[in-house]
């Protein structure tokens, strides 16, 4: 049955949703990013604490962080900037708070990269890859694909920021545990927050990366001896 | 051009007078080489306002650097520069002999750049005294650190947010603070510390600083940093009363964090941390410099 082509925008909201969708084989469910220590100390343990929580880690750390690597590699991969790329994918690979934080960035990554070319091949993702020479973290992997599908910036990284928001209520949900309701309170009330965060990535330079979560990062480290725990980080 | 306005405690060392809004330019660089089965100084330069003491040690350790700051603090638009060299083989400490004022800032951040280089197998160690921001403070600081191969490093910071002894608290200000770790030319560890703005709101945020006014960062490098993670989290958890402490290995960075309500337990644990992670790490005697202890 012939089909009338499907306009950029629709390819790209599809691509997206699909992307970054617990659905994708990244094993993002696996990962709590220090939740799970959090919830075991009691610095989150109801629907307030776990938004509040979520809502820093999108401003001042791992979201910030992450969005500012996304824009960079978005722009670099499309402008063919193989140095400027492998620097960026570098930096992103290195900026670590903690071995497990680490292990779900580049897992993460490394699970994208294999995924998308997979599915979704596109001749820029294939040859982006070979410019980099370090682990590639998760922001990056889907900042290659965004770039490769020529996927407009601003919606790419409201995409990355939710799936990451997203990620962290569900683990919360099942940690403390949550109804299935609060956790979409939950995401509803990191929408605002989730936007601003998207807003601070785009415009924030590349010297000012930097995050202010020594909390979140302890938390990480104490989850790496956590005695019972669900999750890999 | 800067405005610098200093607290009005006598505890507090008032920076040189300077005839015209010059900003401080410091700068040392130190560089240590091998002689024989010694260590010894290659190379030194000292700009004003900074300046190098090299104390006697006992034996068996390493040459003991110490950086002074002769104008008492740093005002905005000042630039510390602090270049050590740890050439081929060679063991050397070197630590700063106060806590670090950064004063208030109407205007421009201070910088604070730190190189260290440490060249194939050899041991050294960067542990400087606390770094003190008093409200409305701007400080960018970086630390760069370039490895050899088998190289091993120790290096340490403590920042507190405004003396809480004095009553003094950080609302505003900037604090960047940023790490790069290059083994053999590849970057292996990154992070920066960036707060800006109404930061006496943002600590407070649990996942942020969650109320705590100090905190330290250790790393250890080497190839056996892997191995020591558990020996350094056993000695935080003996050392860290009043504090949070936690410790993970980034491939070979070992990275020791700290935070607490004020400077005094976070001191004392970034102290005995040292002490032992010296000790073990580089056969060294577990003690600080005598220094630290005034």
């Amino acid at each position: 049955m012939p089909m009338p082509r499907p306009e950029q925008n629709d390819t790209a909201l599809y691509r997206l949703m699909g992307w970054l969708s617990p659905s994708y084989p990244v094993g993002a469910f696996s990962y709590s990013h220090g939740i799970e220590f959090a919830v075991e100390d009691r610095l989150v343990r109801d629907r307030e604490t776990l938004t509040d929580w979520i809502a820093t880690v999108l401003t001042l750390s791992t979201g910030r962080a992450d969005g500012v690597f996304l824009r960079e590699t978005v722009i670099r991969a499309a402008a063919g900037d193989r140095e400027g790329l492998a620097e960026i994918a570098a930096l992103a690979a290195a900026f670590q708070g903690s071995a497990e934080l680490a292990a779900e960035s580049l897992g993460q990554g490394a699970a994208f990269v294999i995924a998308t070319r997979a599915a979704w091949p596109a001749p820029l993702l294939d040859e982006a890859v070979d410019w980099i020479d370090s682990p590639i973290a998760y922001p990056v992997a889907v900042g290659l694909a965004c770039a490769a599908h020529r996927i407009p910036l601003k919606a790419s990284m409201l995409a990355y920021l939710h799936g990451f928001a997203a990620n962290l209520v569900s683990a919360g949900v099942r940690l403390i545990p949550l109804g299935q309701t609060d956790g979409q309170i939950c995401l509803r009330m990191l929408e605002p927050v989730a936007c601003n965060a998207r807003d601070a990535a785009l415009s924030t330079p590349l010297d000012e990366l930097g995050t202010a979560t020594p909390m979140a990062e302890w938390t990480s480290m104490q989850h790496e001896t956590q005695y019972t725990r669900l999750f890999r980080s | 051009m800067s405005v610098a306005t200093l607290p009005s405690d006598d505890a507090v060392q008032e920076p040189a007078p300077r005839s015209s809004p010059v900003r401080a330019e410091g700068r040392v660089e130190l560089r240590f080489a091998r002689r024989g089965a010694a260590t010894r100084l290659s190379h030194l330069y000292q700009r004003d306002p900074c300046r190098v003491l090299f104390p006697n040690v006992q034996a068996g350790e390493p040459p003991l650097g110490v950086i002074v700051t002769t104008s008492g603090g740093v005002v905005g638009g000042d630039s510390l520069t602090y270049s050590i060299h740890a050439g081929r083989r060679t063991n050397c400490t070197v630590t700063t002999q106060a806590a670090e004022k950064i004063y208030r800032s109407d205007g421009a951040a201070s910088t604070i750049d730190v190189r260290l280089r440490a060249g194939a197998d050899a041991a050294c160690e960067w542990v400087p005294q606390e770094t003190i921001l008093f409200d409305r403070a701007r400080l960018r600081r970086a630390t760069t650190v370039d490895l050899g191969p088998r190289a091993r490093l120790i290096a340490g910071e403590m920042v507190v947010f405004g003396r809480a002894a004095h009553g003094e608290r950080v609302l505003d200000g900037l604090l960047h603070d940023s790490w790069r770790v290059r083994r053999s030319g590849r970057l292996v560890w990154a992070d920066a510390l960036a707060l800006d703005g109404d930061i006496g709101e943002i600590m407070g945020h649990p996942a942020s600083f969650g109320g705590a006014a100090a905190v330290a960062t250790m790393i250890y490098c080497g190839e056996d940093a892997p191995a020591r993670v558990y020996a350094v989290r056993a000695a935080l958890s003996a050392v860290a009363s009043g504090c949070r402490a936690g410790a993970s290995c980034i491939g070979d960075v070992l990275v020791t964090r700290l935070l607490g309500a004020d400077i005094v337990a976070v001191r004392e644990a970034f102290a005995g941390l040292w002490a032992r992670l010296r000790s073990e790490a580089m056969g060294r005697a577990p003690r600080t410099p005598r220094l630290w202890n005034m």
